[in-house]
């Protein structure tokens, strides 16, 4: 994947997702660019929310890459992967051995012939099912780290907030900087403070989330996931779960983000938002994008049979 | 019959055996109760930890087999059974009795506290562990710092009525030989042939020790909720 674009910030390539026999996603791919606010739209029960979730691993895919800039989040066919390859202990046995054969080998071709072999003769598989699994664990192991460290720069909000409930609302800001050790306790709480006072609520800063209303609720989930500087923000239907005059309060801060150059991903059920804060905008039907296209072209000529139709019914 | 009571409780002093029942029946369900949250605690733990880990594994089984057993058997077969054939098998059968009775009880304690925590932790909403995870936290962290104080909350009115159900069940400790506050009041009886008075005194003195509890876990609930506004 060297070929891939500077500004990727995620990348979504051939994506399968099932739960138990449902399949819910069948072959997305997608392209989140820096500074991209990208709409997602969609039927309920479309995938929608599932692909959000997979961008930042906390749904698994069943097949399919995820790329967070340039490092791949998804687990790979261990098989497929060299690296898995290269940690067993038959590849060093036959790197030797190649060697001893051929003095004047370059490593490269000495890499290439030896996993080519290996795979060839299916060395590992067979013979060596221990060695097999645990050069899995290692590299699993190391994935699990990045996921959490990708996941730092990848912010997200959803659709019942999910603030911290035991913690004061400065706390649910100040929890994650801190913990990472990204801050220290009182550069967190001076952020937070200040994020607070963007949104207009620093005098909140001491209650705890039951005594806040939904939209309030929402705009502090929203810092909170500001407070870690993500590189991209990801919203699962931010609005779904609100009263009606509070979705208002939420959109003009998502709207404020997006004007300041937030890279953002939004699975929302607000079209008109969607045409004016999106750059392009993602129709997806039963697990499979029907349609991609400027927010223009997109809600003025719409060419998907299932998306006119979808539009006809929400606008 | 009064008469009798009176004379052997305040003329021969059976008050301070009585007095000191009470002590061991509030001491011992105090101490048990302890033992039994932090017991508790670290096996409901094991038991939600989603690991591979071989040795996590065991000890999965073990507390499996553990609450098992405290569950699966009453509690005066245990006091029987871990004070007569265990204890001294393991070389522990002159350890102070009263010491006895607080570990045994703090052993089925914790067997049942594991079941309410681990039903307080598996009742967090999920969006918790998901917020925290999407942050960049660890499963651990998460656990420690969200789940598991959430979790504590919630079941701190049952293991309140956990508390209630240990102190009544204090009463079977005289099996070991420890005078509690049953084996008290069953001596006086014994010693004038006259039980009427004693065992209804004792089943005052229970019931009145058993609404102060309550009343203790009802005003926790209530405190709880008002947080909760």
């Amino acid at each position: 994947m060297n070929d891939k674009n500077k500004n990727v910030v995620i990348s979504v390539d051939n994506l399968f997702k099932s739960f138990g026999k449902h399949e819910v996603l069948k072959g997305v791919s997608c392209q989140i660019n820096k500074g991209d606010k990208v709409a997602i739209v969609g039927p309920s029960g479309s995938g929608k929310s599932t692909l959000l979730r997979c961008m930042n691993l906390l749904e698994t895919p069943t097949y399919g890459e995820v790329w967070f800039e340039e490092q791949l989040l998804t687990p790979v066919d261990p098989y497929l992967h060299f690296d898995i390859i290269r940690l067993s202990k038959t590849y060093k046995k036959l790197i030797e051995q190649i060697k001893a054969e051929d003095a004047t080998i370059s490593e490269e071709e000495l890499d290439i012939k030896a996993i080519t072999q290996i795979k060839k003769d299916d060395l590992l598989k067979k013979f060596e099912g221990a060695e097999y699994r645990k050069a899995i664990k290692t590299l699993y192991k190391e994935k699990n780290l990045d996921i959490n460290l990708a996941r730092q720069k990848v912010g997200m909000v959803f659709q019942h907030f999910n603030l911290f409930n035991n913690l004061t609302v400065l706390q649910n800001l100040t929890l994650a900087p801190v913990k990472l050790k990204i801050m220290s306790k009182e550069e967190a709480n001076k952020n937070a403070l200040s994020l607070l006072k963007r949104i207009g609520l620093e005098d909140k800063a001491n209650a705890y989330p039951s005594t806040l209303s939904g939209g309030q609720k929402q705009r502090i989930a929203i810092v909170r996931a500001l407070a870690m500087n993500p590189k991209v923000m990801l919203f699962d239907e931010p609005t779904s779960a609100l009263d009606p005059e509070m979705v208002g309060e939420v959109l003009d801060l998502m709207r404020e983000l997006a004007n300041e150059g937030m890279t953002m991903v939004i699975v929302t059920h607000e079209m008109g938002f969607a045409k004016e804060v999106a750059n392009r905008v993602v129709f997806i039907d039963d697990g499979v994008i029907k349609e991609e296209a400027s927010p223009q072209e997109f809600f003025n000529n719409p060419k998907d049979e299932r998306l006119k139709e979808f539009l006809s019914k929400v606008l | 019959m009064w008469q009798i009571f009176i004379d052997s409780f305040i003329g021969e002093k059976a008050y301070v055996n009585v007095l000191q029942g009470i002590a061991v029946t509030i001491v011992t369900a105090i101490s048990a109760l302890v033992i039994g949250i932090i017991l508790g605690t670290i096996v409901a733990l094991s038991r939600v930890f989603k690991s591979k880990n071989p040795v996590i594994k065991a000890l999965q089984v073990i507390a499996k087999l553990y609450v098992g057993f405290f569950r699966g058997t009453p509690i005066v077969v245990q006091l029987l059974f871990i004070y007569f054939v265990i204890f001294p098998a393991i070389g522990l059968g002159l350890m102070n009795v009263m010491v006895v009775g607080i570990i045994i009880f703090g052993l089925n304690s914790g067997a049942y506290v594991s079941e309410i925590m681990r039903a307080g932790i598996l009742s967090v909403d999920k969006g918790q562990n998901e917020a925290g995870r999407a942050l960049g936290l660890t499963y651990t962290t998460t656990l420690f710092k969200v789940i598991l104080p959430q979790a504590i909350k919630n079941v701190i009115p049952t293991i309140a009525n956990e508390f209630v159900s240990l102190l009544k069940e204090t009463s079977v400790l005289s099996f070991i030989g420890i005078m509690d506050l049953t084996k008290a009041l069953r001596e006086i009886g014994a010693e004038n042939y006259e039980f009427t008075i004693p065992y209804l005194v004792l089943a005052i003195i229970y019931l009145v020790l058993v609404m102060i509890a309550t009343s203790i876990v009802k005003l926790i609930e209530t405190r709880l909720r008002r947080n909760e506004r």
